[in-house]
């Protein structure tokens, strides 16, 4: 089994971020979301989603809620901070640079 | 804002962790139902719907510790989770605890000890107000073309009293540079005249120090302002209480110093004793130093090193710059004196702060320090050796956290833990035990080390945050030493096999164990037998001092020892001095012979100067003693060349030397010393001469007790060295009541004259008190080491044995007879053992040279230790292996075999 290695590390913070600057969300909505976005390239198991939540909510860039949900289930949702926006924009703007960057050298190679 | 939301979150974590880990619960809950729902819809059936979903999710409960784990408080819970469970395995085997906490306090706490008293000398600061602000300055002189003549008394980090008022007024960065003279010894006088210890000051010594008199006043300017105007003085507080019976009204009284009379102008606060590891009793102007030392010219002389400098550094001064400041000082001096190159170098004020002190002192600590610690790390390898039989026992147990989902690193963590708190525990008694004693030892020790009776030490030896956290961080260290290899070694179980087998007799991991075992047994015997071979070589020169033939005659003689040079006699008056005390001595009933030497043989004075041929070609630095005529027949050193001194020369102070028979040989070989000339020191201040051989006698341990060979050359005692002769007497018989009539005979001729007197014996102790000490010491380190150490033996056998049982069965019911199965087990339990031994024989015969000061003539390569010491060990190793080997013998092969 070929391992989501590191990237995918820094990249699912990404993603989750990016994901809640529509709306709160509840953990399973922000798996569906980043599934259905991707056109089900990206698949985010719940393993590495729950951990990754919790780390996010602990260093401050997203706030936890308990809230409704459709049909009046309990869910508990995610919605991005300040400083989590700060973050985003500029963990964004690192990620574009860099994805550049690797695109500018994967073309020079293939010319 | 975002740091307060962290707290919070992170304070709900820790306090309110069951409702944490409910929420967590309840949301990971809601996903699953999420997703079977969505399962359904996508046209599942609900059973299926679950499976999948469940499937999908994985472990639920490592999800959960994995969520857990990122709210980073964690390891606050799990500490306190491994202090519970640590404290329950802990109470549960208390055997274990018992002895690896006693083992760990004796460890930390000796070692806690020694660095209390180091701590006390060489680290803690002054104790006086603000003492971070002050620093030692000291000047180190070279010389561009290599001719600079510079006289160093004490420390040739000193500066001379011209240069101490050119730092004093030309530097910018101190609110006050203050100078001082330690170690001045001289004669307190009163009904009987007794040696006291006292520092000389720059009258700014007390306001630098920022210390208040208990009584009275300090210095003022005006008290240094002409030489030997202002005879004033300060007395310390024990001084005060002790020999002066706390007179409240001291002040304004008179005392005498070296027969000269100074008014008491005050009393230092309690506590304070001066600014070196030495205690001082009074303090005195520097300007009176003529008073002390009338020999010398110590104020005009600019070439005379003698005065240590302390330094309050302005507000917002560093160090830095203040070496810089002072070393533009010190260029303007060196501008004085062609060719002179002075380097600055400021340090802390530490009562330890002069070089020629702190060296030695820390290099003897040090080496306690190193056998100490080794020592400490014997109960280390003895107690990690301990955990890792206790290891194997719970690899079960480790087995099972480890597949419920405990990881590697959580379980190391736990284990150390354990460790930790056994070091703590063994840590605190240690230290808790050190601090309490630890003043008793150094009184012990100092009890038994040469006396002098003017000499206090000004060590404070209370614990302080130094200390503490010295064996904190030791305690920390050595559960690092002991605990991380087998917590490494016990979380790397195999689960499969661990959890399939039994737990007694798996083979799986043995080896490696079985590997780390024997080099821990190893280690600990390498250590054993240095400190064995280090104990019996210094228990072999405590023998050779004790009855040691020093090669010359010290029966019925007394040593009469007296400085008329710093008592303010000219040579002239000390002159009549001798003759009239010679005179008189020899006529006392009973004294067959008077001799006089500078140097009392053996003593704790000596003269060294350079001596060499006239062509230069041979040059020996060497020690040498001015004597009268009749010295060799005193002391029994028979003359086997030429002839001694005649009273006549003796007199005269002619230029003629006697060698000892090693000394001759060094510098004339194979030619007649008699009427070679020799070119050296030993007129008064080191003028060179040219000297004339006229005999050679036996050698004799005159300088360096067991070592005969030593170069050593005699001159005749003439005018020059009236100041300084002592005098040997010797009675045709014993006679107790000799040293009561010299006393008096001396007191006869002047009253206010401090004199020792002294069998000629007693020399020795000299030399053996330190001997005696340091071998007390090594026996116990020694005997402590060979316990440990057999423990340890004892320990790997007995472990490999129980490992083996059925191993032993299988060899019995084959055949094997009890020999054979002991050579079995004796043999591999001697592998790591011989090992070891071999390895700290190596270790000994390196580093033993460092004894040699103690060892009297014993080699450092002494065969009698280096075969002795082994043997022991070896005895006691083939007897801590032997008993468990007992048990395997009495392996029973059918009882074995079923042995599961």
């Amino acid at each position: 089994m070929s391992k989501p290695t590191d990237l995918v590390q820094g990249t699912l913070d990404l993603l989750i971020l990016r994901t809640l600057t529509h709306e709160p969300m509840h953990g399973w909505g922000i798996a569906q979301r980043i599934q259905i976005v991707s056109n089900h390239v990206l698949q985010v198991r719940q393993g590495a989603l729950y951990p990754a939540l919790h780390r996010l909510e602990q260093q401050g860039w997203i706030r936890a809620e308990w809230g409704d949900s459709e049909n009046n289930r309990r869910a508990k949702f995610y919605s991005l901070t300040k400083a989590g926006q700060k973050y985003l924009q500029k963990e964004q703007a690192n990620w574009e640079r860099l994805s550049s960057a690797i695109g500018l050298v994967l073309d020079e190679a293939r010319s | 804002m975002r740091w307060f939301a962290k707290i919070s979150l992170r304070m709900r974590s820790l306090f309110h962790r069951r409702a944490a880990d409910d929420e967590l619960d309840a949301e990971l809950r809601s996903h699953l139902e999420r997703q079977i729902a969505a399962n359904i819809s996508a046209g599942m059936s609900e059973a299926e719907a679950r499976r999948v979903a469940m499937r999908e999710f994985g472990g639920v409960e490592q999800l959960k510790e994995e969520c857990r784990e990122m709210r980073k408080i964690n390891w606050i819970q799990d500490l306190a989770q491994d202090i519970r469970y640590g404290l329950r395995m802990l109470r549960k085997s208390p055997g274990f605890t018992a002895i690896a906490i006693l083992t760990l306090a004796l460890g930390i706490g000796a070692n806690t000890a020694i660095f209390t008293i180091l701590n006390s000398a060489a680290l803690r600061l002054l104790p006086v107000p603000h003492a971070d602000q002050l620093v030692t300055a000291g000047q180190n002189i070279r010389s561009a073309n290599g001719n600079m003549h510079r006289n160093v008394h004490d420390d040739g980090s000193f500066v001379s009293y011209s240069e101490y008022r050119a730092y004093a007024k030309e530097n910018r960065v101190f609110s006050g540079l203050l100078a001082y003279s330690a170690f001045t010894e001289t004669t307190l006088g009163g009904n009987k005249p007794q040696p006291i210890m006292g520092t000389l000051t720059s009258c700014n010594y007390f306001n630098v120090l920022e210390i208040r008199p208990e009584l009275g006043r300090f210095f003022a300017d005006s008290d240094c302002a002409a030489p030997g105007e202002s005879a004033v003085v300060v007395l310390s507080d024990s001084a005060w209480r002790g020999t002066f019976a706390g007179d409240p009204a001291i002040v304004g009284k008179p005392v005498m110093l070296n027969r000269t009379s100074f008014r008491v102008v005050g009393v230092a606060p309690p506590g304070f004793e001066g600014t070196v590891t030495v205690a001082s009793s009074f303090w005195a102007p520097l300007t009176m130093v003529k008073a002390f030392r009338p020999a010398d010219d110590f104020l005009g002389d600019d070439d005379l090193s003698w005065l240590a400098m302390i330094g309050r550094l302005k507000p917002g001064v560093s160090s830095q710059q203040a070496e810089a400041n002072l070393s533009v000082v010190a260029s303007g001096l060196n501008s004085l004196q062609a060719g002179r190159i002075t380097t600055i170098t400021l340090g802390r004020a530490t009562l330890l702060a002069m070089p020629s002190l702190r060296t030695p002192i820390l290099i003897i600590g040090g080496l306690i320090m190193a056998a100490v610690g080794l020592v400490l790390m014997l109960a280390c390898a003895n107690i990690a050796n301990l955990l890792l039989a206790r290891a194997a026992g719970r690899r079960k147990e480790i087995a099972v956290r480890l597949t419920v989902g405990a990881s590697r690193g959580r379980l190391i963590r736990q284990l150390l833990t354990e460790s930790l708190l056994l070091a703590l525990l063994g840590g605190a008694a240690g230290a808790l035990a050190s601090f309490w004693s630890v003043a008793a030892i150094f009184r012990f020790a100092l009890a038994h080390l040469p006396k002098d009776p003017e000499l206090a030490f000004a060590l404070h030896l209370n614990s302080d945050f130094h200390t503490w956290s010295y064996a904190f961080a030791l305690s920390v260290l050595t559960a690092c030493l002991f605990g991380l290899a087998p917590a490494l070694r016990a979380s790397r179980a195999d689960l499969t096999l661990a959890m399939k087998e039994d737990g007694a007799h798996s083979q799986t991991g043995t080896i490696s164990a079985g590997r780390l075992r024997n080099s821990l047994v190893g280690s600990q015997v390498a250590v054993c037998m240095l400190l064995l071979l280090a104990s019996g070589l210094l228990l072999h020169g405590l023998y050779r001092a004790q009855t040691i033939d020093p090669g010359f005659q010290m029966k019925n003689t007394e040593a009469v020892v007296f400085d008329l040079s710093s008592a303010g006699y000219t040579p002239q008056r000390a002159a009549a001095f001798q003759r009239q005390l010679h005179d008189r001595l020899a006529a006392l009933p009973g004294v067959d012979e008077v001799a006089q030497a500078t140097c009392i043989p053996l003593g704790n004075s000596h003269d060294l100067t350079g001596f060499s041929t006239p062509d230069k070609s041979k040059s020996y630095e060497m020690e040498y003693n001015h004597v009268s005529a009749n010295f060799f027949r005193v002391l029994g050193i028979p003359v086997l060349q030429g002839r001694g001194f005649t009273d006549a020369e003796a007199r005269s102070g002619a230029h003629l030397a006697i060698l000892s028979q090693s000394t001759a040989r060094r510098f004339f070989p194979g030619q007649n010393p008699i009427g070679q000339m020799l070119h050296g020191g030993g007129e008064p201040n080191s003028r060179v001469a040219d000297w004339q051989v006229v005999g050679v006698v036996a050698d004799a341990q005159v300088a360096t007790l067991g070592d005969s060979r030593k170069l050593y050359l005699y001159e005749p005692a003439g005018p020059g060295q009236q100041q300084d002769l002592k005098v040997m007497v010797h009675s045709a018989a014993a006679d107790p009541a000799i040293a009561k009539e010299i006393d008096s005979v001396t007191a006869g001729l002047d009253p206010e004259l401090s004199v020792t007197i002294a069998p000629l014996t007693e020399v020795l102790e000299f030399w053996r008190e330190p001997a005696r000490v340091v071998s007390v010491l090594s026996v116990i380190l020694g005997t402590i080491a060979l316990l440990l150490a057999s423990i340890g033996i004892y320990g790997m056998v007995s472990y490999g044995v129980s490992r083996r049982v059925r191993e032993i069965g299988i060899r019995m019911a084959l055949g094997a007879d009890n020999r054979d199965v002991m050579w079995l087990v004796v043999r591999q339990a001697m592998f790591p053992v011989l090992t070891g031994a071999l390895v700290g024989m190596v270790l000994c015969a390196a580093v033993s040279t460092i004894f040699s000061a103690i060892l009297f003539g014993v080699s450092p390569l002494d065969p009698g230790s280096f075969i002795s010491m082994p043997l022991l060990l070896l005895t006691v190793a083939l007897l801590a292996s032997y008993i468990p080997a007992r048990r395997a013998m009495r392996v029973d092969p059918m009882v074995a075999l079923r042995y599961e």
